[in-house]
């Protein structure tokens, strides 16, 4: 470079730390705004405290600028702004997560700012490292060694690599890094020499290496081992100038992996996890996978600062701080980072390759290794490229040790950069440079495509997973839709100030079916599955979406939607089933419409923190949806579907339709006295009628109706249903009869059913939403394109209908009974309306876990005669 | 209000981010293009000395960029005197020349009686005092 164009690019400098600290005031400025943006503030809030360390940091910066321009004015013109800028944000990142330790860490920013300056005021600097190299060395490993004494962690658990002193923690890994560099750099600036063999040569470092590779792995502080190995690799390729050495980096990391991976527990847990870890999403994987949704969450632009929830990964201040600021700023952040550190990778090679002496040379060389692999190391780790290894992120992991370190690394290269000869220093063979700096770059780029892997492409993706708690923060600023029954009333709504919202549920017996929103415990039920339209993402037009998310990073006020749920039918359903444990659904039979659904013993949504533990203990299952969740045998409810499986299929039959009487138990005597007729054995649930029937029919035509009823798969619905029943082997029911009657079925599924029998065979879709509130202002009915399905012929219905017509000519009805696995009994009652009936075709199922037939019918025809008064 | 001024700015903050580095690489460029104009030749004349001229004179090449003259170990070229400082003096390879510098030593170094203050370009079949230690210099020139 000639002396001018260097004058030139020197008379930038200002200009960059100009650069720097404004973009870092605005960023600050954005942070201190961020509490009031998040409540939607109507005046400036600002935490002025925010600037503090702002402040700190520019007073350390002015100090030590003025200091370099005095002592160094031959310096890199990159360098400084490089690191100014990277440190700055660093600590602001650190007080953003964390106030508290952000304190701290200015602190130890201010030591580094004294050292760094102490550094630069001693002239024989370089000297004295290079000729007492092996005390720095000695030194470094006699503190590593300390720790296996002395050793603490400051959390209180895990690997103690830190040494404690006043109150303060130190970890002396991380100047041992320095040191180690130093040692490498004197010693092979020393020793390499045309007329020493290779391994004469580079063995008192191997042996040096080696010691404390293994002082690391002793203190199973594996990730600075491998740290080592790979720096040890770098510097030993540049100095023998062999660039065959760098394959000894893929090549030691997979035996490494390997071996560790059968020696140390926490290798294998780390391998496991980077190889798949949403296998261990809520365990072992749990920051990774939190990291990668908050990569997610920040998108292209970032949440802004202060508005995101980067403190869903568990301690981000340290080894997460990366997918933090991501979060924060967005995929073009995160980027730019990746470049500032690229850049004082690269410009330290640079330097290495452009100064006056050896040792020089290779501590340049040694410094800017260290920043690149460390970087690409912890970002990798980050992204699930590489194993997480636990190395810090050079200016921006919380630690005290590795700030210093990194600051006095910087001061070294400045001082090295100063020494820059007018002509550089050459050297045989630059090839291995180039390469180590092209390796960083290709590193770099893919770090950078790994982001935008995460943050663009599989943004959606990640964002849905279950995994994603940012719901939560988002329920507290932003209000949920309303949840109204078909005429308005309210069933759920949100109450309480902006910043603590909170969801309360007005007709508590309707919990189980409305659900619940916990950051604790989740989310259930309607809460659940109407989440995009109740949180506004659906039912919202592009433009407030936007507007929401880019302003506040919030989703809009949620949309208001309306059930079928008839709030009047649903009081008397629950009334009506008491403290019996079981479940009542009325539905349209036409549309699927559901005007009740009761689901006993239920939980109440607004108390569930304080019963969480009882509810979920519970031996009679509150929290289960039994209309959806429970299966129960069906019982003698085989009669209906029996009998029109019979008429439909006539001519499959075995006989006649044998007449149902005579059996032992009560519900046949109940059925002779009570009707008399011939078929009210099967309208009552007796067995020796069902087991009759069965052994009438083809066990496969059976099967089947059964199949097309909707039996063997789960209806598509707002609410979580059980697995479906396998459909059983036919030749078991041929020589088994009776095992038809186990199997199972949801009272939903029964009520749909209900629905095709009341519907002349038509079997709708179970609808539970009725409409939402468009942005317009009109209720707007929910696109479904779901149709009823024809599942067996009118006719058959038809007869049906007629054979279990009750009293009321209006309705018909079958009750049934089943005995469930543990020997309890358990009453069926299924029904709905027929041609007689002038109103909306209705169905209805009952299902209640005790014998009580009475209780079932009561239920079933007052709630079937009560909606006509509706 | 908060939020305007939030996003305000937060694109200045990515704006100024941005400038910070489009001017470092504009830099980096400007520097790249002035340094391929004035890239020297690398290869470098070797260099061979020899000290203790009469008796049993100690021959010794290098073919490195940087020699270090004095009486300690550490020292490439190794000369024992008592009138030798430890780290004695240097030669180094700059601007296509090979330069000799004192390193602040005690009894000083001389080329033809003169001592040397500042670093100085060496040539073939110089000899240096370095104390009262003696060694001659050859330079082996590049082979085309």
């Amino acid at each position: 470079m000639s002396a001018k164009a260097a004058t030139r690019l020197h008379s930038k400098q200002p200009r960059l730390l100009a650069l720097a600290a404004l973009f870092l005031f605005f960023q600050t400025a954005a942070l201190s705004l961020a509490n009031g943006t998040r409540i939607h503030s109507e005046t400036l809030q600002l935490d002025w405290l925010v600037f503090v360390p702002y402040f700190v940091w520019l007073g350390g910066i002015l100090v030590l600028h003025k200091a370099v321009r005095r002592k160094l004015p031959n310096r890199d013109p990159w360098i400084f702004p490089t690191f100014t800028a990277l440190v700055g944000w660093g600590l602001l990142s650190v007080w953003r997560l964390s106030p508290s330790l952000g304190q701290k860490q200015l602190g130890w920013f201010l030591v580094g700012c004294a050292l760094f300056w102490l550094g630069l005021n001693t002239n024989r600097l370089s000297r004295l490292l290079k000729r007492y190299k092996y005390v720095w060395l000695l030194i470094g490993l006699l503190l590593i060694g300390l720790t296996f004494i002395v050793g603490v962690n400051p959390t209180g658990a895990g690997p103690r690599l830190w040494l404690e002193a006043f109150g303060f923690y130190f970890q002396p890994s991380e100047p041992l890094k320095l040191l180690m560099i130093v040692y490498l750099a004197a010693f092979f600036a020393d020793q390499i020499k045309p007329n020493i063999t290779l391994l004469g040569s580079v063995l008192p470092t191997l042996i040096v290496t080696a010691t404390a590779g293994f002082l690391l792995i002793g203190q199973r502080d594996l990730g600075t081992a491998s740290l080592f190995i790979c720096l040890y690799v770098l510097m030993l390729t540049v100095t023998t100038q062999k660039r065959r050495f760098l394959w000894l980096i893929p090549l030691a990391g997979i035996v490494a992996g390997l071996i560790g991976y059968f020696v140390f527990d926490v290798v294998r847990v780390r391998i496991d996890i980077w190889l798949d870890p949403w296998a261990q999403a809520s365990g072992n994987a749990y920051q990774l996978v939190q990291a990668q949704i908050a990569i997610a969450a920040g998108g292209l632009a970032g949440t802004g600062p202060g508005l995101g929830s980067p403190l869903f990964i568990p301690v981000a201040v340290s080894d997460f701080i990366f997918p933090a600021v991501a979060e924060e700023t967005g995929l073009l952040g995160s980027s730019a980072l990746i470049l500032l550190m690229l850049i004082l990778v690269v410009r330290g090679i640079s330097i290495a390759q452009s100064t006056k002496t050896t040792f020089g040379r290779y501590l340049a060389f040694g410094i800017a290794s260290y920043f690149g692999l460390q970087t690409f190391f912890i970002v990798a780790g980050n992204l699930g490229l590489l194993p997480l290894t636990g190395v810090t992120f050079p200016f921006f992991s919380y630690g005290g040790s590795s700030l210093v370190t990194n600051l006095i690394a910087v001061m070294l290269l400045l001082k090295i950069s100063s020494e820059l000869a007018a002509e550089p220093l050459p050297e045989p063979v630059r090839q291995p440079y180039r390469w180590v700096a092209a390796i960083f770059l290709i590193l770099f780029i893919l770090v950078i495509a790994a982001s935008s892997w995460l943050a663009i492409i599989r943004q959606e993706e990640l964002l849905a997973k279950p995994e994603n708690p940012r719901w939560a923060v988002y329920d507290r600023y932003s209000p949920r839709g309303r949840i109204l029954s078909q005429s308005g009333e309210e069933l759920a709504i949100t109450t309480g100030e902006i910043g603590s919202y909170k969801r309360e549920v007005l007709i508590p017996s309707l919990s189980n079916t409305i659900g619940y929103t916990s950051g604790l415990y989740g989310q259930d039920g309607l809460e659940l599955s109407q989440y995009q339209w109740l949180r506004g993402y659906s039912g919202r037009s592009y433009d407030t979406l936007w507007k929401y998310q880019m302003f506040y990073n919030q989703p809009p006020p949620g949309v208001d939607i309306k059930l079928n749920i008839n709030a009047s039918l649903q009081t008397t359903a629950d009334a009506l089933l008491g403290e019996e444990k079981g479940a009542v659904v009325l539905l349209n039979a036409t549309t699927g419409e559901i005007y009740a659904m009761a689901s006993h013993p239920y939980y109440d949504a607004n108390t569930l923190t304080e019963n969480w533990e009882q509810l979920s203990q519970d031996a009679d299952a509150p929290l289960v949806n039994r209309i959806t969740q429970a299966t129960y045998p069906l019982g003698t409810l085989v009669n209906s579907l029996g009998l029109a499986t019979y008429y439909n299929w006539p001519q499959s039959a075995a006989g006649a339709l044998p007449v149902a009487a005579g059996g032992e138990d009560e519900f046949c005597q109940a059925a002779s006295t009570a009707y008399g007729e011939e078929l009210n054995g099967y309208q009552s649930g007796c067995e020796a009628a069902a087991l009759a029937l069965i052994q009438n029919l083809d066990p496969v035509v059976f099967l089947d109706q059964l199949e097309s009823f909707g039996l063997f798969s789960a209806p598509a619905f707002s609410l979580r249903t059980s697995a479906p029943g396998e459909k059983p082997d036919p030749a078991v029911i041929q020589t088994k009869p009776m095992s038809a009657l186990e199997i199972q079925a949801t009272p939903l599924q029964m009520a749909l059913i209900a629905a095709s029998i009341t519907n002349d065979g038509l079997l709708p879709s179970p609808r539970l939403r009725n409409t939402y509130l468009a942005e317009d202002g009109q209720w707007t009915a929910f696109r479904e394109g779901v149709f009823p399905v024809r599942v067996i012929e009118s006719g058959a219905m038809d007869r049906l209908r007629t054979s279990l017509i009750g009293n009321d000519e209006a309705f018909w009805f079958q009750s049934g009974h089943a005995q469930t696995r543990d020997g309890k009994i358990l009453t069926w009652y299924i029904g709905g309306t027929t041609e007689d009936w002038v109103a909306t075709p209705l169905a209805i199922a009952v299902a209640i876990e005790s014998n009580a037939p009475d209780l079932a019918q009561t239920i079933g025809s007052s709630l079937l005669s009560l909606f006509a008064t509706e | 209000m908060s939020a305007t001024a939030g996003l305000i700015l937060r694109v200045l903050f990515l704006a100024f981010l941005y400038a910070f580095l489009a001017l470092a690489m504009w830099m980096l460029w400007r520097s790249v293009v002035s340094k391929q104009v004035h890239q020297g030749n690398l290869a470098i004349p070797s260099l061979l000395l020899s000290s203790g001229i009469g008796a049993e004179p100690k021959i010794q090449s290098f073919a490195g960029v940087e020699v270090l003259i004095g009486r300690s170990l550490d020292c490439d070229f190794i000369l024992e005197d008592s009138t030798v400082s430890s780290r004695h003096a240097r030669l180094f390879y700059n601007l296509n020349q090979w330069w000799f510098e004192d390193l602040k030593s005690t009894n000083g170094s001389y080329l033809d009686g003169i001592r040397v203050e500042e670093p100085i370009v060496v040539k073939d079949n110089d000899e240096f005092y370095c104390g009262d230690a003696i060694f001659k210099i050859f330079i082996k020139p590049i082979e085309e």
